[in-house]
C-alpha cells in the first residue's frame, strides 16, 4: 500500500484526511509539525513506530517500509517545505518591518507586539503567496487564537481584542492595548464575533511589491 | 480466595454477616438500585440507566455553597480521550478504574487511596492503544469486575485489589480491546467488546461470578444461515469481520429479565460497498434473555450505517403513561441524531424525532426505518462521533425530561475500500471535518421529543449528564466545566473549572456521614464536592 492510502487508512481517522488534526482530540497538525525544530523523518519514523505513551496515538506495527512510506506520505503534506528563493533586500525589509509590523508582531529577537502571531520561522511554515495573501488580505484567513472579538460589560466598558481561549462561562483576550484581559460572560452586555482581523490591510498603496519582496526576505533571514 | 469468594456471594448462612463487618454487595442490594443512599453499586447507580439519584440534600436553592473537598491525582492519562469511569461507592470506599487499566479503592472521606492496581499491558495493543480508557467496574460481594485493554475479564478482591481470576474474551491482536463497566445481574457478569474499526466480530459474554465460566454468548454479526444474516452478503468471511462492537454497558430489566445493549458500527465503518444490506445487528438496540442470551427483539437505528454511527449509548428503562397507557419504555439519544422511545417488551418504536440540526434525515418511516434525504451528497452529516456518544445521558420521571450531551458538527465522508490485515484498523475511507463545532446540554420532552432548553457550549462537548430528585441536572464539559443546572428551566446554578475537559464520564452522588457527596472524573484528577458542614 502506498503511503498516501496508508494515512487515509491508519491515520486520517484522528489528523484528518488532510493531515490538518482535530482539536478536539488533540490531535496534531501533521502538516505543520515538520517546521518544528528538532523534527525530522527519523523522530516522525520513531513516533509512528512508537506511538505516543499516555495519548490516543497509538504504537504501529506496520513493517519499516511501511512506516517509512508513511513518512514520506506526511513529508509531502507540509503546506510549505521552505525552500523558496527570497530575492528581496532583508535590510530594507527590517525598517519596513520596524515601521509596520512591529506593533503587533514579533520575529526573532527583536522587542514588538503580541496581538498578533510570533513571525520567527513563518517562511519555514507558509508559502510566499499564503503570506503576501495574509498581508493583503488579513481577514481571509485568521487562525484559531488571533480571531478578533469586541465586548460591551455591563459597566458600559468596551474592549476590542484577540479571542485566545473561552468557555461557557469566559472569555480570555489579548486586547488591542496588548494586555491580557478576561470576562466572565455573565458580566457582559455584548460579545461580538468580528469578522474583520485587526490586522490593517496592505495594500499595493501602502507597501509595493517591492517593499513586500524585501519584508518577506527579511522574515526569511529570521528563523 | 475462590472459597472466600464463594462464601460471600450469597451461599453462605447467616453467621457470615457477623463474621465479616463488610461483606459487599448482593445481587439484591444492587436491585435496591438507589435504596441506600450511601451506595451507588452499578455504573448507572440502578439497572435503568436513568442516572438519576433521590437524594435532595443539594437543592437548586443551595447548590452556590457546594464546594470541592478532595481531589484524588490518578497519574493517568489519555491524552485526546478523557478520564470515563464511574466510581462504584459502599461504606465509605470508592472503587474507582482509570486509564491505561489502573485501579484503585480510595477512602470517600479523604481522597486517599487504600491501594493501587495497573495491569501490566503488551506493548501491541490494538483498539486499546488508541482508547486506552475504562469506564468503571462492576461489583458483586467483595468482587470487582474489570475489563481490560487486551480484551481480558478480571476479577479482583475488593480489599486487595488481588486478581481472583483472569479470563480472556478475544485475541486483543485481532483488533479487540475492553472498556466498559461491567453489568452485574443475579450470579452473571455481562461485559461487551470494542474492535469495530477492526476485522473484529462483537458479543456480548455473560460469566460466572465466582469461577469466570463463561455462560453464554451473543454474537452481533450472525452466523452464515442464522436469522439476521439475510442482512448481509452471503459471505462468511464479511460476516466474521462485520463489526458491531458492544463497547458501552446496558441496561437491564429484572422483572422482564431483559438485558438492553448498544450496538456499534459494522466494519469498514465508510465503506459500504462491501456489505449491501442493512448489516444487522449494526447499530441496533438489541434485548437479550438475561438467563441464555437469547436475542428476544431488536431495533436498527441506522440501517446500513456507513458513518461510522454506532449505538453504544446507555439505553434508559422508564415506566410511564404513554398516550393514556401505563407503558414499559426504553430511551436512547442516537449518535445519527434521532431521539428514539420504544416498548421495551416488543421493541415497537414509539417515537423518534431529531434532536440536532442533522440533516441526514428528519424523520423516521411508517416501517421505522429513517426517511434518509441527505446520504452526504447534500452537504455535511454529523461527524463519526455523532449527535451525541456514549456520555450518559439522564432522565428526570417527574418532569418526563431526558438530558443529553448533544454535538453540531459537520464532516465530508469520502469512502475508500480497505485492505484487510490483521491487527490493522480498517475504516474505509476518511472523513473531513469541519473544525468549528458546537455543543449543548439539551432537555427533551420525551412524549414528543420537543426541545424544552438548552445550554449551550462553545465546542461539541463529551460530557455525561446526572439528575438528581431536587431538580438539579450536573453535566460536564468539553472545556472543563462541572455544571449544575435546574432541571425544569435549565438555568445554570454553578460551575467549577476541573482544569480538563469532562469526557464520557458523568456525575456520581452519595451521601456520606450525612452529608451529599458528588464524584466527577476529568483529565487525571477525580474529584469530590460536597456543602460544608
Amino acid at each position: 500500500m502506498a503511503g498516501g492510502a496508508l494515512f487515509r487508512a491508519q491515520c486520517a481517522t484522528c489528523h484528518g484526511a488532510d493531515g490538518k488534526g482535530i482539536l478536539s482530540i488533540d490531535a496534531p497538525d501533521l502538516t505543520l509539525m515538520w517546521a518544528r525544530d528538532g523534527v525530522n523523518d527519523e523522530y516522525v519514523f520513531n513516533v509512528v513506530r512508537d506511538g505516543i505513551p499516555g495519548s490516543i496515538m497509538p504504537p504501529h506495527g506496520f513493517g519499516e517500509t511501511e512506516i517509512w512510506m508513511l513518512v514520506a506520505f506526511m513529508a509531502s503534506l507540509v503546506e510549505f517545505g521552505g525552500d523558496a528563493d527570497f530575492m528581496g533586500d532583508a535590510g530594507n525589509g527590517r525598517r519596513l518591518f520596524a515601521e509596520n509590523c512591529a506593533e503587533c508582531h514579533r520575529v526573532g529577537e527583536k522587542a514588538g507586539g503580541v496581538l498578533g502571531p510570533l513571525l520567527t520561522g513563518i517562511t519555514r511554515r507558509r508559502a510566499p503567496d499564503a503570506l503576501v495573501q495574509s498581508i493583503r488580505e488579513p481577514s481571509r484567513r485568521i487562525e484559531r487564537g488571533f480571531r478578533p472579538v469586541a465586548v460591551e460589560t455591563d459597566v458600559g466598558e468596551s474592549v476590542t481584542g484577540v479571542l485566545k481561549n473561552e468557555d461557557a462561562f469566559s472569555l480570555q483576550l489579548v486586547t488591542e492595548a496588548q494586555d491580557l484581559r478576561a470576562f466572565r460572560r455573565d458580566g457582559m452586555r455584548q460579545i461580538t464575533r468580528l469578522g474583520e482581523s485587526l490586522m490593517p490591510v496592505f495594500s499595493e498603496a501602502e507597501l509595493d511589491a517591492g517593499e513586500l519582496a524585501d519584508l518577506l526576505a527579511f522574515l526569511n533571514a529570521n528563523q | 480466595m475462590r472459597f472466600a469468594v464463594r462464601l460471600l456471594s450469597g451461599l453462605v448462612p447467616l453467621f457470615a454477616m457477623t463474621v465479616f463487618a463488610q461483606d459487599g454487595p448482593t445481587y439484591e442490594d444492587i436491585l435496591d438500585g438507589f435504596g441506600d443512599p450511601e451506595r451507588w453499586l452499578t455504573y448507572s447507580g440502578d439497572y435503568s440507566g436513568r442516572r438519576h439519584s433521590p437524594l435532595t440534600r443539594i437543592t437548586p436553592e443551595n447548590i452556590d455553597r457546594l464546594r470541592p473537598i478532595w481531589t484524588f491525582q490518578t497519574g493517568t492519562t489519555t491524552r485526546g480521550r478523557g478520564f470515563e469511569t464511574t466510581p462504584l461507592v459502599d461504606d465509605g470506599v470508592l472503587y474507582v478504574t482509570g486509564s491505561n487499566n489502573f485501579a484503585w479503592a480510595i477512602d470517600a472521606r479523604s481522597g486517599r487511596a487504600f491501594w493501587s492496581y495497573r495491569r501490566n499491558l503488551p506493548d501491541d495493543l490494538t483498539y486499546g492503544a488508541s482508547a486506552p480508557v475504562n469506564r468503571g467496574f462492576g461489583m458483586l460481594g467483595n468482587t470487582l469486575f474489570m475489563v481490560t485493554l487486551d480484551a481480558h475479564l478480571l476479577a479482583m478482591d475488593r480489599r486487595t485489589g488481588d486478581i481472583l481470576w483472569d479470563v480472556q474474551l478475544a485475541d486483543y491482536r485481532i483488533g479487540y480491546a475492553a472498556t466498559l463497566a461491567p453489568l452485574v445481574i443475579d450470579n452473571k457478569v455481562i461485559v461487551g467488546i470494542s474492535g469495530g474499526e477492526y476485522a473484529t466480530r462483537g458479543f456480548i459474554d455473560a460469566y460466572a461470578p465466582v469461577t469466570g465460566e463463561r455462560l453464554w454468548r451473543f454474537n452481533t454479526i450472525p452466523g452464515p444461515g442464522e436469522p439476521g444474516s439475510e442482512t448481509w452478503p452471503d459471505d462468511p468471511e464479511v460476516l466474521a469481520r462485520g463489526g458491531g462492537g458492544t463497547w458501552m454497558n446496558g441496561s437491564y430489566d429484572p422483572e422482564l429479565n431483559l438485558i438492553y445493549w448498544g450496538v456499534g458500527n459494522p466494519n469498514p465503518d465508510y465503506y459500504g460497498d462491501l456489505r449491501p444490506g442493512d448489516n444487522l445487528y449494526s447499530n441496533s438496540i438489541v434485548a437479550l434473555d438475561a438467563d441464555r442470551g437469547e436475542l428476544r427483539w431488536h431495533y436498527q437505528f441506522t440501517p446500513h450505517d456507513i458513518n461510522d454511527w454506532d449505538s453504544n449509548h446507555m439505553p434508559v428503562l422508564v415506566d410511564t403513561e404513554w398516550q393514556g397507557e401505563p407503558r414499559k419504555l426504553v430511551m436512547m439519544a442516537n449518535r445519527n441524531g434521532f431521539f428514539y422511545v420504544l416498548n421495551r417488551t416488543d421493541g415497537e418504536l414509539l417515537l423518534g424525532e431529531p434532536f440536532t440540526a442533522t440533516t441526514w434525515a428528519r424523520e423516521i418511516g411508517p416501517d421505522g426505518r429513517p426517511v434518509i434525504l441527505n446520504d452526504g451528497s447534500r452537504g455535511c452529516l454529523p461527524d463519526p462521533w455523532g449527535s451525541t456518544n456514549f456520555m450518559p445521558p439522564s432522565y428526570n420521571p417527574e418532569l418526563e425530561l431526558f438530558y443529553v450531551t448533544a454535538r453540531e458538527t459537520c464532516a465530508t465522508y469520502v469512502p475508500e475500500e480497505p485492505d484487510y490485515t490483521p491487527g490493522q484498523a480498517s475504516f474505509g475511507g476518511v472523513v473531513f471535518i469541519e473544525p468549528d463545532g458546537a455543543g449543548a446540554l439539551r432537555a427533551l420532552d420525551i412524549h414528543t421529543g420537543e426541545l424544552r432548553w438548552e445550554f449551550t457550549y462553545p465546542s461539541p462537548t463529551f460530557g455525561g449528564v446526572m439528575t438528581t430528585a431536587s431538580g438539579l441536572v450536573f453535566a460536564g464539559d468539553h472545556e472543563g466545566n462541572f455544571m449544575a443546572f435546574d432541571a425544569a428551566t435549565g438555568e445554570n446554578l454553578w460551575h467549577y473549572q476541573t482544569g480538563s475537559r469532562i469526557w464520557g464520564a458523568a456525575a456520581t452522588t452519595f451521601m456520606l456521614d450525612g452529608r451529599q457527596h458528588v464524584l466527577i472524573p476529568s483529565g487525571t484528577t477525580l474529584t469530590a464536592f460536597a456543602l460544608p458542614d
